[in-house]
């Protein structure tokens, strides 16, 4: 799959941008805040998922507009599709592939796949569960419209069963009881498929991140994945039973998969609190790499692959061992410099000057 | 931003479900340029249909007197009793050729619109049970989260009355086609699949 070209409306800082893209490495060169992560977003937002930067549709449109266009061309197989999202803060924004109006935004998943690096992705080591779970969840929902499926109705299951543990006020009367049997039938089979499905993935995803981490980090540390769910040992049903009265008290769920967390560990230790930040920088490079390998064995396509910045954060031999790792699909990586590490060599440039492509 | 009573129509207009302040307010200027005559027989009708409608005693469908024209129909074969969610699924079951008895239980459990057991007409269902000569009870809430819920907590109270208790299959569209279904109600159809007798 290949983005062929790329047009941007009234998107943050771009106004009326238009570039060709090859199938080779695109470097995209300009100095901070001149709108390079911005084309970045665009291109991932293409992929049906949510900002990378975690932004509302508020901060993706240009201020003074009320909506932004982002169209591109995508060639899968010699044929051509043409994109089109209309994010707009009036309304809901709207998202079209060859003029055929698309039923979710997350369904644009099928047409373009891209997987993106930024410097934000120490989070995915440090920062909290719910970073990790939807790295997981996400990754699987990609190929998996079952599991994408189950991972709404859990969500919806969630909010009614908080909502009767809330209105309890924590008091356990027998009319709650009949009730919450009821919903914790529908949370248990929700929950334990999408606890299967995560384990199954992580037994696929786990020796990929222990490969690539070993590769970029140039040492053979042993790394370990696991899904860190008490509730797994015993089934989710009878966990229920044992935080009842908690979760009575406290007015909401405090079990299943919407808790569980995605333990590394490196050199048996867990990397959250015990890998140096080098280690961690690498864990995570390895993480993105193990993802971009997984999509492209269930879907049989070449994701994009999208680098924001990441050189500029790495020291010159990891950053040579991880373009070695870098797979041979179209890539768009950003710079504020302008130099890139030995090994990538971009087939074009583009300059942003204030959110304009100039000739470089 | 209109004056006095046109802006209070809207305003009424706008709390109607699926009717937005634009639609609203286009529907208003509509009423307003009505002939008067016409626009009092909208708002008998709306008077009307409040004071003389009301609930059927037996089924909790909507009815004009206190036994509805279903249940007080004896052609009506009463071994079979189909419990739904709004009155506007008797309509559908109706069309589908069903003809037994109907129980309307006014929604569905929702905790967060703060609907319980105690909300629905679920004690009226259990006190029909005993008194009527029930043989089957068919589960025809809506194939959803909340559907289902409400589905497995009927199945649950009825189960010590020993009675059969059957849910609505769901599957694919009859005259439609394979590849326009959507992958889960096609995993339901699969599974839910049937040996063809030779």
């Amino acid at each position: 799959m290949i983005i062929k070209r790329l047009w941007l409306t009234n998107f943050r800082n771009h106004d009326e941008t238009d570039v060709e893209l090859n199938d080779g490495t695109t470097l995209v060169v300009g100095l901070n805040g001149h709108g390079k992560t911005n084309l970045i977003e665009g291109l991932y937002l293409l992929s049906g998922a949510r900002s990378f930067r975690g932004a509302k549709v508020d901060a993706l449109v240009r201020s003074g507009h009320t909506s932004a266009y982002i169209r591109a061309e995508v060639e899968n197989e010699s044929r051509t599709s043409l994109i089109e999202i209309e994010l707009t803060t009036q309304g809901r924004s709207k998202a079209q592939v060859n003029k055929q109006k698309v039923k979710r935004f997350r369904d644009l998943g099928d047409t373009v796949r891209a997987v993106v690096f930024s410097p934000d992705d120490l989070e995915l080591i440090k920062g909290p569960p719910a970073i990790r779970r939807s790295l997981l969840d996400d990754t699987i929902a990609i190929t998996n419209p079952e599991f994408r499926a189950v991972r709404t109705d859990l969500d919806h299951i969630l909010r009614q069963r908080n909502n009767l543990l809330k209105q309890a006020k924590g008091r356990l009367s027998n009319d709650l009881e009949t009730s919450l049997i009821i919903w914790n039938e529908q949370l248990v089979n929700a929950a334990e498929l999408i606890g299967d499905t995560r384990e199954e993935f992580i037994h696929q995803f786990g020796p990929s991140v222990a490969d690539f981490y070993q590769q970029v980090a140039g040492r053979n540390d042993p790394v370990t994945l696991n899904i860190e769910a008490d509730w797994r040992h015993t089934g989710l049903a009878e966990a229920l039973v044992k935080s009842q009265d908690d979760e009575v008290r406290r007015g909401m769920t405090l079990v299943g998969p919407h808790r569980d967390d995605l333990l590394m560990l490196l050199n048996s230790l867990p990397s959250r609190s015990h890998a140096s930040q080098g280690e961690q920088r690498s864990l995570a490079l390895a993480l993105r790499l193990a993802t971009y390998l997984y999509i492209e064995k269930v879907s049989g396509d070449q994701p994009l692959v999208l680098l924001d910045d990441v050189f500029s954060e790495l020291d010159e031999t990891r950053a040579r061992r991880l373009v070695e790792c870098l797979p041979n699909s179209q890539i768009v990586l950003t710079s504020a410099t302008g130099t890139v590490p030995e090994g990538v060599n971009p087939s074009q440039t583009l300059s942003l000057e204030e959110g304009q492509v100039c000739a470089p | 931003m209109y004056d006095g009573p046109v802006q209070d129509l809207i305003d009424e207009l706008g709390r109607l479900p699926g009717v937005g302040p634009k639609s609203a307010q286009r529907i208003a200027f509509y009423l307003l340029k009505l002939p008067k005559g016409d626009a009092q027989q909208l708002a008998a009708a709306i008077v009307e249909v409040k004071e003389r409608i009301g609930f059927c005693d037996t089924c909790w469908n909507i009815s004009e007197s206190e036994r509805c024209s279903l249940c007080s129909d004896p052609q009506r074969q009463t071994g079979s009793l189909c419990v739904v969610e709004e009155p506007k699924d008797v309509i559908a079951l109706e069309r589908a050729g069903f003809r037994g008895r109907y129980h309307v239980l006014q929604g569905a459990l929702n905790p967060m619109e703060g609907i319980g057991p105690e909300q629905l007409r679920i004690r009226e269902l259990m006190s029909r049970i005993s008194d009527e000569e029930v043989q089957e009870l068919i589960l025809c809430t809506n194939p959803n989260i909340e559907g289902e819920a409400t589905a497995m907590y009927l199945s649950r109270q009825l189960q010590p009355l020993g009675i059969k208790v059957t849910r609505i299959a769901s599957g694919l569209p009859v005259g439609g086609d394979l590849e326009y279904a959507d992958e889960l109600t096609l995993g339901r159809a699969l599974e839910g699949r049937r040996e063809l007798q030779g």
